[in-house]
């Protein structure tokens, strides 16, 4: 069966659009951009206004110090995680069905990291003086570590990406960068094994500068040398929702997109590799809580209980993100090839609930505990202005993703 | 953080945070800087055309890059892995022994003389005695194409490669690559008129026309073809354009004004 172009009559970029690829008529796809446009103008405009005024715009303040941006932060970077685990599996571990959704992944990855990088700087202000970050830097904060490393990723993500971008129908028509992505694309196993080290790195700080706070009991943690465990709670996390995210995102395209991406053995690989991931996390994770409630918390003169007795972060919500958002759908992605390939999406959206959950616990619950005797617990709701420059992010994730799905291939396997 | 700089020291911990990441960048440097001077070599060495295939190839769809043996039925639904250069194919001589149980007869209409050779981006060989080829469109493709209001032939003494670009028509303002069937020099151009429009010396090689299709194989291949053709115009306003029994019209695209030629044309002549 020939593979025909389905050419809408108002498509007037289809000189961009891959041939072959069925893509909507330009008005509507000018339609659907249009409110996504309007909440990044949104995003845009209460930057402006943090960066103009200070946080004062935010409800954070000396003592809720990370709020919403730092927890969705978190998070997002955890669900790009997908793109240098891909990256290992298929470069070095030579899972051919990946190379289905690489492209998508180290798309969705760049669009992570570049979106928290994005609201990083404006939550931290003053971006003149971003540069003092690199050039005065205190060798002793796991966040210095954190910065350097995302930013050598957002570079490496941009590279690994590059060779897409330069495959697009007008831009090949320049026999050189068609050869350079070639040549560049041989040498993508070192960019993989650059990502992956870097990965590992911030992936594990992010988690490492929870585990340090000795004056945080409810997140000060064990350590193994000079990594606290949530180091490397935080790595096996983002392995483990990673696959999770670019399953969910490649059927959310399909589903909006009416086409078949990937094959479904593609799915039934991602949801393995997932749960296998998942399943090893949430066992450590287990343990961990358990060591935690049991004797660091104890030695630091807490009791369990201590942590729940605050509404609305009752006891429930251990359960939930290590059941319900944990060991069910860890249970589920691994029964992946024996259920219909379709409901995997249920577990997938439960696995990425469950390590958002976790960084919500991780930056929220944690600075709203009381710690001291004169300390009372804490109650923070985000701003407009915080909803806004996250929903800005998201736009501009969607927007970005949106014009790239139609002018590259993302996914090879596409008909 | 770098020396000279207030706040750096030459302690273990400044020194090894400085090494590790001046690696990361220094290596992503050479990474570029690597696979920059591997395109210029490759320009130097005259590999640029078949990487550019290659490259050209993996996005073709599916359909467009099915093995010649899917068409005579020898390997049904196979698909070509190789850029369609059967020269080097380990499977090409199996495949070609099994017998074809369903020789296809030509398409109605369509004229593929005998002893011509036939390539899969619609052009055809005729290799003569004296070692020279002659090259020109195949009838399939110069219906689909009609009359071009411009054709640029390389220039006599220029080299071509299998699949690379042989020469280039433009009609409407879209423009379409023509893909050279062999490897070899031209030699000269065809005068208007002709039906060759290049001369070339194909290059020494041990089965240099190997991966060219003949006889009945090209027979299947052109009726698998039409058949393609039909289904990427069905995609048109127009509709379905040949009844049962009907031939093509000479000049397609003047026949058939409102189809997409942006999205037929490069989809007959494997351009992406």
């Amino acid at each position: 069966m020939a593979d025909i172009p389905w050419v809408p009559a108002a498509m007037f970029d289809r000189k961009f659009v891959p041939r072959g690829a069925a893509r909507c008529g330009t008005a509507q796809f000018s339609l659907w951009l249009t409110p996504w446009f309007f909440l990044l103008g949104l995003g845009l405009w209460a930057g402006y206004l943090c960066l103009r005024d200070g946080l004062y715009h935010t409800n954070m303040d000396n003592r809720f110090a990370f709020g919403l941006w730092i927890f969705l932060d978190l998070a997002i970077i955890a669900f790009g995680g997908g793109a240098f685990f891909s990256g290992v599996l298929l470069y070095f571990l030579k899972l051919k069905e990946l190379s289905a959704v690489i492209r998508s992944a180290v798309l969705i990855g760049f669009l992570c990291y570049s979106g928290a990088v994005t609201v990083l700087m404006v939550d931290v202000g003053q971006p003149l003086r971003a540069w003092f970050t690199f050039w005065h830097p205190n060798t002793h904060s796991m966040l210095t570590e954190v910065t350097f490393c995302i930013t050598c990723y957002l570079v490496v993500l941009s590279i690994e990406y590059l060779p897409v971008l330069l495959r697009n129908r007008q831009i090949r028509k320049i026999p050189s960068f068609l050869v350079f992505e070639w040549e560049l694309h041989k040498l993508m196993p070192v960019l993989a094994g650059i990502g992956a080290f870097l990965s590992f790195f911030h992936q594990g700080s992010l988690g490492g500068l929870y585990g340090v706070l000795r004056g945080r009991p409810f997140a000060f943690r064990e350590s193994f040398g000079i990594w606290p465990t949530t180091f490397f709670l935080f790595i096996l996390s983002a392995m483990a929702v990673g696959p999770s995210f670019i399953l969910l995102t490649t059927r959310l395209v399909e589903w909006i997109s009416k086409r078949t991406l990937v094959l479904e053995s593609v799915y039934v690989k991602l949801a393995r590799i997932s749960g296998w991931m998942l399943t090893f996390y949430v066992l450590l994770k287990s343990v961990d809580t358990m060591v935690w409630l049991n004797s660091t918390s104890r030695r630091g003169g807490f009791l369990p209980w201590e942590y729940y007795s605050w509404e609305p972060f009752g006891v429930w919500i251990l359960f939930v993100e290590i059941g319900v958002f944990g060991f069910l759908p860890a249970v589920w992605l691994l029964r992946a090839g024996r259920v219909p390939t379709r409901s995997l999406v249920v577990p997938a959206l439960l696995a990425c609930a469950g390590i958002a959950l976790n960084r919500y616990v991780l930056t929220v619950q944690t600075l709203a505990l009381a710690t001291l005797p004169f300390d009372e617990f804490l109650s923070y709701t985000p701003s407009w202005q915080e909803v806004a420059v996250f929903g800005g992010v998201a736009a501009y994730g969607v927007i970005v993703y949106s014009i790239l799905y139609r002018y590259t291939k993302l996914f090879p396997q596409e008909r | 953080m770098f020396p000279g700089v207030d706040g750096f020291h030459w302690s273990p911990v400044h020194i090894v945070f400085l090494t590790a990441f001046g690696a990361v960048l220094t290596v992503l440097l050479i990474t570029l800087a690597m696979a920059a001077l591997r395109t210029w070599r490759d320009f130097r060495n005259g590999c640029a055309a078949s990487i550019v295939w290659h490259s050209d190839f993996e996005d073709l769809p599916r359909s467009e890059r099915l093995c010649r043996h899917a068409f005579e039925g020898s390997a049904p639904g196979r698909v070509c892995d190789r850029g369609f250069d059967c020269r080097a194919c380990e499977t090409h001589p199996k495949l070609t022994a099994i017998e074809t149980r369903h020789p296809a007869p030509l398409t109605a209409g369509l004229h593929y003389p005998e002893g011509r050779l036939y390539h899969r981006g619609h052009t055809w060989v005729e290799p003569q005695p004296d070692g020279t080829a002659f090259i020109g469109l195949d009838d399939l493709g110069a219906r689909v194409f009609g009359a071009p209001e411009r054709v640029e032939l390389p220039a006599a003494g220029s080299l071509l490669a299998v699949n690379g670009p042989a020469w280039r028509m433009a009609r409407n303002g879209s423009e379409v690559i023509v893909r050279s069937p062999v490897d070899g020099e031209v030699l000269a151009h065809g005068a208007p008129g002709c039906d060759w429009l290049l001369l070339v010396k194909p290059a020494v090689s041990s089965a240099p026309f190997r991966h060219l299709l003949s006889g009945a194989e090209a027979g299947a291949w052109a009726r698998a073809e039409t058949d393609r053709l039909l289904l990427l115009l069905s995609a048109s306003p127009a509709g379905a354009a040949l009844a049962d029994g009907g031939a093509l019209m000479p000049d397609l695209r003047q026949a058939m004004p409102d189809a997409p030629w942006d999205e037929v044309a490069p989809a007959m002549f494997l351009n992406v």
